[in-house]
């Protein structure tokens, strides 16, 4: 663990870090020297699928594996670079292209180079003006020294890259929504299959990889497999940025091997809760995978330790910690809002479904809740999302998963929330009551005029 | 042969079709639930609402491996081994969810709502859905607008399926509308300044299936299960839409589009209708007239035929010739008829076809699979449509009919021509155009040139006004018959308005002409006669024809076929109409 050495972030503290010659003053391109000149397409797919690379994106699928899904017999394929880093509390992505943009283009050259995709597009989030310029800078740097454009290092291989402003929603992070959105049209993800290998952006074969996944590809061809394997866990090799933010006394990304545990990540990079209270909940990676509770902060942040105590992934390990003082019931308040103003209003389960949630858990919060919504919530929650098949795009999973999470692990809290907070207006009327009943509603009670909404 | 196991009943498929599981299930009498799916569009799995169990059976072991999840039936290639399980607790769970969501912020103002009778949400309601309502929450109320002058958005009742997006981008490639906001603010809307104004846009509302997209025609002025549909053809122009001709109390209240493959796909254009309304018009003809003494006066129907017989008969018995010149918005049957009772006075009379009206260019629309659409595809077949420039319904079938009696066809200029040099002792006009003819010095010129003339029309026209004898034919609304469109096709319509006071079907004034038994005379009697007297209407032999009518001799069929299809809740769930 002492000699872990960090490689994706290792320039990211020597000045002018994002300028062509401090990269290459610093072993910059050779891999993209390394592979174009000296390996075939296939070898390099070969070896990212022997270093069992797996995306950094959220999903964590093998990237080797989704490289060698696209169709033998294409004659075009495009590479997308998912650069729109919306899941909340993650930073990762910026930080690498901010501080050190050439290790992504020379990331990107690798990965089209295996994928035979002579045109990328980087779609990146509209918010990262900063990013975007030093991009666009990098790109023509690279392009000037003939690392981009036209028989790259004399190998035959061409590829263009284009800097793509997203125009500001989460959803055009989940890939199929970001090719809608790199079409000109609104970024509603699309019915799979067809996967985007196989028919993605322009109806043609495509790959959509993480940034911080192509940032990974370099190492591997510098160094080989076999040392990507030497770090991290089983099933999760390789160094990971961990993002570490909320009640922390030191919010940052650091570079660690894949599945350091939650209580280390907080004691010794976190530089412990802060006020010196203690943690509650622990968000694994994004509001999106649900969180972990004091007692399970010895899970290993990796693809596999974050399921057994119930976390949906690792998503983008973005660690977010809150302390003791933290109600459940405004982190819930927040991630359903959160979700509800996301949610692409395609699917009617996870349009409806978080919509529903959000304002009941507003009306809970409000001091209108009652013990039944909280079953309504896990039931609603409990059957959005892909893994029951109900909707289009994992969007709805993650919407539900904090809930789900909740129920499972701090009910007890919410229940006493619910009774310790009552407010009369807040509450529901007694006609919605018996509607809700599903009894008639009683002629007395429409005599008296009941409001059947609670305006707020 | 490929099968396909539906709740644990094996079934055949059908060979060279590519269905999915939603059209499969339904060719076996089973409904899967849908709203977002439609043939003609791209599939984008978005209501959620057609999801079942799915599995495949290995064909060596024939073990059944089922999906773990469940699975939008839209999206499920129908192949051989493809298990569907559409009738589990679990189906029937997920879909009281989905009603029970897409009612959830929905206003439930029935019985202000036009769509009420014929509406997807009531249907799956009552089918699928649940009685009580868990959601006490606000509602999202989202605004309601105009996307067209003749379009009304009550975006509150939306369920945003998206059909009528993608209509606009997939087969009109007009793109009027788009989605906005997200989430369950998501509203459907147009730019500004760009309404929904495309030559197609009214069938967004026939694809709506809920009341959010509604004709503002429509509005308010029926209950659809007051209504009374007639399968009819559009007489608009030379396509030969077909389509539902929807009636009450004696008039007509719209038209709805119904699927032919081989015409209209699924569509009728804004101008075939809104065509109805000329079958409303108080202006019409409403009774029959005759000269005498110089004057034109109404007079009871058998008396102007015993007159216009009596007339005609004597000029071909003192060897004059009669020149019949017969419309193009006469039906077969009526041109066979008119033919043979005048070719059979004196196979001397002569016979023309009527004025072709003509107006700007075809339009059509091509939807290209490869482009506008994202989601998948591979289910359509797509389907050009167009709208023709000539607009008239019959110009192919009564040229037909005349070519059978006459050699070469006289257009109506030369025969304009003849008659206006004198050459006719007698002209029988029969026309029934929608639009009437006004040319007054055209008129002029007809009437000086013959001793007898008839009109046989539906309006008032400055033609009628000359003549010796005038008699209210029907509309396109009150005529049953055949016409044959562009392409070739025969195509059946049927009847939808009683012959209104005065007039008489053409059909029948013919017949009586003919000294034929007065009992009511059928079309499809007459269509089995000409169908054994003329060649190019064999396919019509014993004058029924298939549903979707069936190409003339001499014409290709155009397009793919296909089996009948209309969304569920516009099915006609009471009495059928009389039809074939
Ligand atoms: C709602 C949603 C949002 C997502 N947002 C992002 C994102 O912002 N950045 C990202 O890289 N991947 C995001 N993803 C994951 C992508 O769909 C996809 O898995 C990823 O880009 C694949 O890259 P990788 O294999 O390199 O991880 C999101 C997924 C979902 C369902
Ligand atoms: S799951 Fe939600 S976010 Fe994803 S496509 Fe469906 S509605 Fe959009
Ligand atoms: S307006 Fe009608 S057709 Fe359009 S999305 Fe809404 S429900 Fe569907």
């Amino acid at each position: 663990m002492a000699d872990f050495e960090p490689v994706l972030s290792r320039n990211w503290n020597v000045p002018d870090s994002h300028t062509l010659p401090v990269y290459e003053s610093r072993g910059g391109y050779q891999s993209a020297r390394k592979a174009l000149t000296t390996m075939d397409p296939d070898k390099v797919v070969a070896l990212v699928k022997e270093s069992e690379l797996r995306g950094r994106g959220g999903a964590g699928f093998p990237c080797g594996l989704k490289w060698s899904f696209l169709p033998k017999d294409r004659k075009e394929t495009f590479m997308c670079i998912n650069a729109d880093e919306s899941e909340p509390a993650t930073f990762n992505n910026r930080l690498l292209m901010e501080r050190d943009p050439h290790q992504l283009i020379e990331g990107i050259i690798l990965g089209c180079f295996a994928t035979k995709a002579s045109t990328a597009y980087l779609y990146i989030r509209y918010e990262y003006i900063n990013a975007y310029r030093i991009l666009e800078k990098a790109v023509a740097e690279a392009r000037a020294a003939g690392f981009l454009g036209k028989d790259i290092l004399g190998s035959g291989f061409n590829l263009e890259i284009y800097v793509h402003r997203g125009a500001g929603a989460y959803i055009c992070g989940e890939e199929t929504g970001l090719i809608e959105s790199l079409e000109g049209k609104r970024g509603w993800p699309r019915i799979k299959p067809p996967f985007p290998a196989i028919e993605g952006a322009f109806r043609k074969p495509t790959v959509v990889n993480n940034v911080e996944t192509l940032c990974c590809v370099p190492h591997i061809v510098e160094r080989g497999a076999d040392w990507f394997k030497s770090i991290g866990t089983p099933k999760s090799y390789g160094p990971k940025l961990y993002c570490i933010s909320g009640h922390v006394n030191k919010q940052v990304c650091v570079e660690l091997p894949l599945g350091v545990t939650a209580r280390e990540l907080i004691e010794v990079h976190g530089g412990g809760v802060w006020k010196g209270r203690k943690a509650k909940l622990v968000v694994p990676g994004g509001i999106s995978m649900g969180f972990l509770t004091a007692d399970e902060l010895d899970t290993k942040l990796d693809f596999e330790d974050i399921r057994k105590p119930g976390c949906l992934g690792l998503g983008t390990a973005a660690v977010t910690v809150m302390d003791d003082h933290t109600s459940i019931v405004d982190y819930l308040y927040n991630t359903t809002r959160f979700f509800a103003h996301e949610s692409c209003g395609q699917c009617t389960p996870c349009r409806e479904g978080c919509a529903w949630i959000y304002k009941t858990m507003k009306r809970i919060k409000g001091g209108g809740g009652r013990l039944v919504d909280l079953d309504i919530m896990l039931q609603l929650a409990s059957n959005m999302g892909m893994m029951p098949g109900t909707t289009i795009c994992g969007l709805a999973d993650g919407a539900s998963w904090p809930i789900r999470n909740a129920m499972a692990k701090l009910r007890p809290e919410l229940e006493d929330y619910i009774n310790t907070h009552q407010e009369g207006v807040r509450q529901i009327t007694p006609l919605q009551e018996a509607i809700f009943a599903g009894q008639l509603a009683e002629p007395n009670l429409i005599s008296i005029s009941l409001p059947i909404l609670n305006k707020v | 042969m490929a099968s396909i196991i539906i709740n644990g009943q094996e079934h055949t498929l059908p060979e060279g079709e590519k269905l999915n599981a939603i059209q499969a299930a339904t060719r076996y009498g089973v409904d899967i639930p849908y709203y977002c799916w439609h043939p003609s569009l791209s599939v984008v799995a978005n209501c959620r609402m057609c999801e079942i169990e799915v599995g495949s059976k290995d064909p060596k072991t024939g073990e059944i491996k089922m999906v773990p999840k469940l699975v939008p039936g839209c999206q499920t290639p129908a192949k051989d081994g493809t298990v569907l399980v559409t009738d589990s607790p679990k189906v029937h769970e997920h879909q009281r969810m989905v009603m029970e969501y897409l009612l959830a912020n929905h206003p439930l103002d029935c019985p202000v709502c036009d769509q009420a009778g014929e509406c997807g949400l009531q249907d799956y309601s009552f089918e699928h859905g649940q009685a009580n309502h868990r959601y006490v929450e606000e509602r999202t109320v989202n605004p309601r607008k105009d996307v067209s002058d003749l379009i009304q958005l009550n975006q509150d009742r939306c369920i945003m399926c998206t059909r009528c997006v993608r209509f606009t981008r997939e087969i009109t490639q007009t793109g009027e509308l788009q989605v906005r906001n997200r989430g369950h603010h998501a509203e459907i809307d147009i730019f500004r300044d760009h309404p929904l104004d495309n030559p197609l846009a009214g069938n967004v509302v026939d694809l709506c299936p809920v009341g959010a997209l509604l004709d503002k025609d429509f509005l308010h002025s029926q209950r659809v299960w007051f209504l009374s549909k007639h399968d009819s053809v559009c007489t608009r122009c030379s396509t030969g839409c077909n389509i539902s001709a929807e009636e009450n109390r004696g008039a007509l209240w719209r038209f709805k589009p119904r699927f032919n493959p081989h015409v209209n796909d699924y569509w009728i254009c804004d101008v075939g209708r809104y065509s109805y309304k000329a079958a409303n018009d108080a202006a019409l003809l409403s009774a029959c007239y005759l000269r005498t003494a110089g004057d034109l006066g109404p007079a009871a129907i058998d008396k102007v035929l015993i007159e216009v017989g009596r007339s005609l008969a004597s000029i071909a018995g003192a060897g004059g010739k009669t020149i019949g010149i017969l419309s193009p918005f006469l039906t077969v049957e009526e041109a066979y008829l008119a033919a043979s009772y005048l070719k059979g006075l004196n196979p001397a009379n002569v016979l023309a076809l009527g004025q072709v009206p003509v107006e700007g260019e075809d339009w059509s629309v091509k939807p290209d699979s490869t482009t506008g659409r994202t989601g998948d595809t591979s289910f359509i077949i797509p389907r050009p449509f167009t709208i023709h420039a000539e607009r008239c319904p019959n110009r192919l079938g009564v040229s037909a009919v005349l070519e059978h009696f006459e050699d070469g066809l006289i257009d109506f200029a030369s025969a304009s021509a003849r008659v206006a040099a004198g050459e006719f002792d007698g002209l029988y006009f029969a026309s029934d155009a929608i639009d009437p003819w006004t040319d007054e010095a055209a008129a002029k010129a007809l009437r000086a040139g013959v001793k007898y003339l008839v009109v046989q029309d539906t309006n008032v026209t400055p033609l009628a006004q000359l003549a010796d004898a005038v008699i209210a034919g029907a509309t396109f609304a009150e005529k049953a018959g055949c016409y044959v469109n562009a392409d070739g096709r025969l195509q059946y319509s049927e009847a939808a308005l009683a012959p209104r006071d005065g007039s008489l079907p053409d059909l029948d004034v013919f017949a009586i002409l003919l000294g034929r038994d007065p009992a009511p005379i059928r079309s499809r009697d007459v269509l089995a006669e000409l169908a054994g007297v003329i060649p190019v209407f064999a396919v019509a032999k014993d004058g029924r024809l298939p549903v979707f009518g069936a190409p003339i001799e001499g014409a290709e069929g155009v397009g793919m076929g296909g089996v009948p299809f209309q969304d569920a809740w516009a099915q006609h769930r009471g009495a059928k109409s009389s039809g074939n």
